[in-house]
């Protein structure tokens, strides 16, 4: 008992000076050491290769532990990261980017063009079968120009070839990397300990290229696998920093002492969409008559409690401040003109449909309101939730013809357009072809002429608006919060992108 | 068959003929309060199942946006829940779904459960012997990890959660019943009716299954109580009966996450999963005390 008790207060008296050497050691460093924590709440990390991450976590850590060429700031705009500029060349066809200078990796070899080049080239080899293969087809060559200096040349101009750069898994990795889940990046944040289902460690990597970053000492990412836990965590003071959240729970914490919330809108929609190559649905006036039936203020202030953005069935939402045309509105909730139209496609005695759901998000709250409102048109939905596993396995949501999917944020709205809506699009999902939509969309996709551009994007919300197969109600939220102290939060559309070495303490 | 319409006739004959022996019998469970009660209540609820529909202010998914998560008030007496469904119309018509699916399930458990009791208790031997290591088999598992296994092979819905029901608690009523059978069939009398040359069937069904009643009784009653639980953990689980529908379960799950919103939407159908598994409860042990007695 009493070696115990000496022990226990030999350490008492010892921490604190061990404690205060390590801060006046670290603070003979260099200029501006790093300081403080950040405590991070998320899900429990499965990915950490770079290439396969796709969960806000995942996309966190990778964020802190390695760099991308080129980042996308919170309002869109593409700015240097790994590369210090970029300069197109006049056919819109070739991209050179020098690099920062002095930048290493954690193990200590320095970075070159060959590592940028070697990254590349394993995202978009279609033998690797990343889902990059896809995005990176229109290159046709990367080489390394000089020892910092890389040239990306495109089969295709792409307006938006940047963001591209700035996918959320080309992060730069070592040419020499044999393990890709050994995080070993140029990140502002070394790995210090990684507990599976536990925690991630992150400390400052004092050799980051960037004066002043990070300003953060420590960064824990704490796993959590139930979002009232992570929300308790922060209320009472165990974790800092919540990102995502539902509704409810961002409701809850409104007003609370000490944690400031943050509410962004983003381009992440929840989708209604009616096949539109066979009955009913190859009838234009069946959707149009529940895009009449259908209430989208009551819908946001349901399902979404006010928070977000109504949609007006085009994917492009007000979040693309440059292409969304304010002038493009879905119809007014119209019962009567619903059931007129209705009764013009020969539904006279009334239209069931089954309406498949996924079983996640406010999507059954969703479908419960359409059931309920379009009723009075004489739409009468059946209602089929669905584990995500079945609505999503074997591909069975591309083969129903009502449900309603959720489509996350993406950093520009071409990708939803090339990948929902042209003819043949992977996830074309209702089937949909129409070749005025398929000659602006490849006309958006590929011209230089910025306003030509903004001109097909407005033709195409006014498009979608009129013969669209879809219904967008409503555009997510992204919410967060966080404890009183830290500096320099600024979310993200999507969460995981969020920088965390832009945060410091006050 | 003897009239029952006096009941003081009934209660002071010495010998009570079949029929009014069901008012003895009631009058014996009235005597207890708490068995008077768990009656009630169980009644209570009965109709409410069955006049739900006429009762409830507003339909079971109607929406009214501006009323959207209010507390209890003199329109919405327990209040509405996040998409401004009427929270008393929802624990009403649930009721239905509750009764058509615990009772139900109980029901059929019951009826294959006995019969299978009876035949399986009564013949013995290798049919015996196989059915009982396969109902042990399905006794090993604690009843919910069974009714996961099953629904997640049949998918969640409404015929999922009767089946599972059914199937979880046939092994139980049949071996209740396969033990109250062992005991009986020695008995003098069922010697006597086989030496009379009486059929199998007739011996089972005339002589067995009226001395396997009372037991069965609250058997029943108490496997209707642990289905009302079955089911509702089931859609509080999210793998049973699936939104919208007004399952008391779900509704408790769905409230769950808006519980610093509108608790009351949790409060209510939570409270009505309790009381009326206490009302079966009680009803049970009533029967229970009322057997014992007459024995």
């Amino acid at each position: 008992m009493t070696t115990h008790s000496i022990f226990g207060r030999a350490l008492n008296t010892a921490l604190p000076a061990i404690l205060l050497l390590g801060l006046v050691l670290s603070a003979c460093g260099g200029a501006a050491p790093a300081e403080g924590t950040l405590r991070v709440a998320f899900q429990p990390l499965v990915q950490t290769d770079p290439a396969t991450i796709s969960s806000d976590t995942e996309v966190f850590v990778a964020n802190a532990v390695y760099d991308y060429l080129v980042d996308v700031d919170p309002d869109s705009n593409v700015v240097p990261r790994l590369a210090t500029e970029w300069d197109i060349n006049d056919d819109g066809l070739t991209y050179t980017f020098p690099l920062a200078e002095g930048v290493s990796f954690h193990d200590g070899s320095a970075l070159t063009a060959e590592d940028v080049v070697w990254t590349f080239d394993r995202l978009r080899d279609p033998d690797n079968g990343y889902p990059t293969a896809d995005l990176y087809a229109n290159i046709t060559g990367i080489e390394a120009t000089g020892e910092l200096e890389v040239t990306f040349t495109l089969d295709q101009t792409n307006p938006f070839f940047l963001y591209d750069l700035s996918d959320n898994h080309a992060l730069v990795m070592s040419s020499d990397t044999e393990d890709p889940s050994d995080f070993n990046g140029t990140g502002p944040f070394v790995v210090e300990s990684y507990s599976p289902e536990d925690r991630i460690l992150l400390t400052a990597n004092d050799d980051y290229f960037v004066d002043g970053q990070p300003q953060l000492a420590t960064v824990e990412v704490i796993f959590f696998s139930d979002e009232n836990a992570m929300v308790d965590a922060l209320r009472g003071g165990q974790v800092d920093l919540v990102m995502r959240m539902s509704t409810p729970l961002f409701e809850s914490l409104q007003g609370v002492d000490g944690i400031t919330t943050y509410n962004i809108p983003t381009g992440g929609f929840d989708l209604v969409r009616l096949r539109a190559d066979r009955e009913p649905g190859n009838d234009p006036r069946v959707i149009q008559a529940m895009k009449l039936a259908t209430d989208r203020a009551a819908i946001l202030e349901l399902v979404q409690q006010g928070y977000g953005a109504v949609g007006n069935d085009s994917p492009i939402g007000p979040i693309f401040d440059a292409y969304h045309d304010d002038g493009v509105q879905a119809p007014e909730r119209d019962v009567e003109a619903a059931r007129a139209l209705l009764a013009e496609a020969g539904y006279e005695d009334g239209l069931d449909l089954t309406i498949h759901v996924p079983n996640s998000g406010g999507r059954p709250d969703l479908a419960a309101v359409l059931q309920d409102q379009w009723a009075d048109a004489g739409i009468n939905l059946e209602i089929s939730v669905e584990p995500e596993e079945v609505y999503y396995g074997e591909n069975g949501w591309l083969e129903v013809d009502l449900g309603i999917t959720g489509w996350g944020a993406r950093p520009y709205p071409q990708l939803y357009l090339d990948t929902m809506l042209v003819s043949g699009a992977v996830w074309n999902e209702s089937h949909f072809s129409d070749e005025e939509f398929d000659a602006l969309a490849a006309l958006a996709g590929s011209t230089l002429d910025d306003q030509e551009r903004i001109d097909a994007y407005s033709q195409i919300q006014q498009l979608l608006a009129e013969r669209g197969p879809v219904i967008i109600p409503y555009h997510f939220p992204q919410f967060a919060a966080i404890r009183d102290g830290f500096t320099g939060f600024q979310l993200e559309a999507f969460a995981g992108r969020t920088d965390v070495h832009t945060i410091g303490t006050e | 068959m003897t009239t029952t319409t006096n009941p003081d006739l009934a209660s002071e004959s010495a010998a009570p003929v079949r029929g009014q022996r069901w008012l003895v019998s009631l009058r014996a469970l009235l005597r207890n309060p708490a068995h008077t009660a768990g009656l009630i209540i169980f009644i209570l609820f009965l109709l409410i199942a069955i006049f739900g529909p006429m009762l409830a202010p507003y339909g079971v998914n109607e929406q009214i946006v501006e009323d959207a998560r209010q507390a209890p008030s003199a329109a919405h007496w327990f209040g509405t829940d996040r998409l401004g469904r009427d929270v008393f119309s929802r624990v009403l018509l649930g009721a239905r779904d509750i009764f058509s699916l615990a009772g139900l399930g109980t029901l059929v458990a019951v009826l294959v459960g006995t019969s299978l009791g009876l035949l399986s208790g009564y013949r013995g031997g290798l049919f015996d012997e196989l059915l009982m290591r396969f109902f042990d088999s399905l006794l090993s598992l604690p009843a919910l990890l069974l009714a996961l296994l099953l629904l997640g092979t049949l998918g969640p819905s409404r015929q999922s959660v009767l089946l599972v029901i059914i199937v979880v608690y046939i092994p139980i009523v049949a071996r209740v019943v396969r033990s109250v059978v062992l005991s009986v069939k020695t008995r003098g009398y069922i010697e006597a009716a086989r030496v009379q040359g009486e059929s199998s069937a007739r011996i089972l069904f005339r002589e067995i299954l009226p001395a396997v009643l009372p037991a069965l009784a609250v058997e029943a009653a108490l496997r209707f109580s642990y289905a009302i639980f079955l089911a509702s953990s089931l859609g509080f689980l999210g793998v049973g009966v699936q939104p919208p529908s007004p399952d008391w379960g779900l509704m408790v799950k769905e409230a769950r996450d808006n519980v610093s919103q509108t608790p009351w939407a949790l409060w209510f159908p939570a409270g009505a999963i309790s009381i009326l598994v206490i009302a079966v409860n009680l009803l049970a042990d009533g029967l229970k005390t009322l057997f014992r007695v007459e024995d």
